[in-house]
């Protein structure tokens, strides 16, 4: 085959139909244990949520209902929507080594195991306890998560940013355009282009004009 | 199919001769342009002759009291401004125009220039089609 087709597809990436997926990268050595080239492996059945029903999102405090630690709340780290799975910090934890060799033992670590979405449940600000959730919206015509048993607003979990950059604590530096400079509206509604514009501020007069020239 | 089929496996033998030959590529004597146009005239003795007119010139305003900076605060929300789009540009410029001389009754459909129409773009230095200045 051509070099071309065998380069394009290693750019365009195939995903297999019964790729399984699991908490690491697909582009990690792991992942690529967990689906070895030309080995069938048995199929994980996952309980298909349409994706506008999903309530669960990173950054939600949520409780445990089933497992080791049941009854405990965590932040949630991480979302896995193909598996319905949902990492939360610190909990559902046991332990590994980490950076094994030949002659070292490795770090001692905990890590985090992933709970089904059906183990998990929002808490309720108003008494801090799990509830169901459903999707309705408000009289302005927002779409919000309610909580079934006190139909109160769960509200979206803030998003921090990768940066860990705050805006409201923001300092702008010299080469920053302070938000009231940024927001002024200076633009002039004209007919005319940028460039017969900037002609006419500066005051250059171009009688000249460019031979036809064609093409063929 | 051939070689190469048996070797997608592991790497790929032979060198690439699908990506484009840029003047990166090659040894150092390799003389290749990236596409920039000439400035004047190749003379007949060998020589180049440089065109003032055609070496291209930036005309930059001054940018004293200017408020503007490369980047932008954290701290400024979104702005609220509607994209601006043909008919946005006619609503504002040309319509208001046109309104007050109807309600003057002044309008005629013969007197159209007066409102930016261009029947044509001959003549013009920038023409809008087909475009001749590069943005």
């Amino acid at each position: 085959m051509r070099l071309t087709t065998l380069l394009s597809m290693a750019v365009r990436v195939v995903i297999p139909k019964d790729y399984r997926y699991g908490t690491n990268r697909p582009w990690t050595m792991a992942a690529k244990r967990l689906n070895p080239a030309g080995k069938r492996r048995r199929k994980v059945f996952v309980e298909p949520v349409a994706p506008e029903d999903w309530t669960v999102v990173k950054g939600d405090r949520v409780e445990i209902l089933a497992g080791k630690d049941k009854g405990k709340q965590g932040k949630v780290i991480q979302v896995f929507r193909h598996r319905n799975w949902v990492i939360l910090e610190g909990l559902n934890i046991h332990y590994r080594f980490l950076g094994r060799t030949s002659d070292y033992r490795g770090t001692y670590i905990a890590s985090e195991s992933p709970l089904l979405l059906s183990d998990i449940a929002l808490i309720d600000p108003s008494d801090r306890k799990p509830t169901e959730v459903e999707w309705r919206y408000t009289e302005e015509g927002e779409r919000v998560r309610v909580s079934v048993r006190t139909s109160r607003i769960i509200p979206k979990p803030l998003v921090e940013r990768k940066d860990s950059i705050v805006p409201e604590q923001w300092k702008d530096g010299p080469k920053d355009t302070s938000p009231s400079d940024t927001l002024e509206k200076t633009y002039v509604p004209s007919l005319k282009t940028l460039e017969e514009e900037v002609m006419e501020k500066l005051g250059i007069q171009e009688n000249r004009r460019q031979r036809t020239s064609f093409w063929y | 199919m051939g070689v190469l089929s048996n070797l997608m496996r592991g790497l790929v033998r032979g060198a690439d001769r699908m990506s484009e030959f840029t003047s990166k590529r090659g040894s150092r004597t390799h003389n290749k342009g990236r596409g920039a146009r000439p400035a004047g005239l190749r003379l007949s003795s060998r020589k180049f002759l440089t065109i003032r007119a055609m070496v291209p010139e930036f005309v930059v305003p001054s940018l004293d009291g200017f408020a503007l900076k490369p980047y932008v605060s954290y701290q400024a929300p979104r702005g609220t401004e509607p994209p601006l789009t043909a008919q946005s540009l006619f609503a504002e410029v040309v319509a208001p125009q046109i309104r007050k001389d109807l309600d003057d009754g002044t309008f005629s459909n013969d007197n159209l220039e007066k409102y930016g129409f261009e029947p044509t773009q001959e003549g013009k230095l920038f023409k809008l089609y087909p475009k001749n200045y590069v943005r």
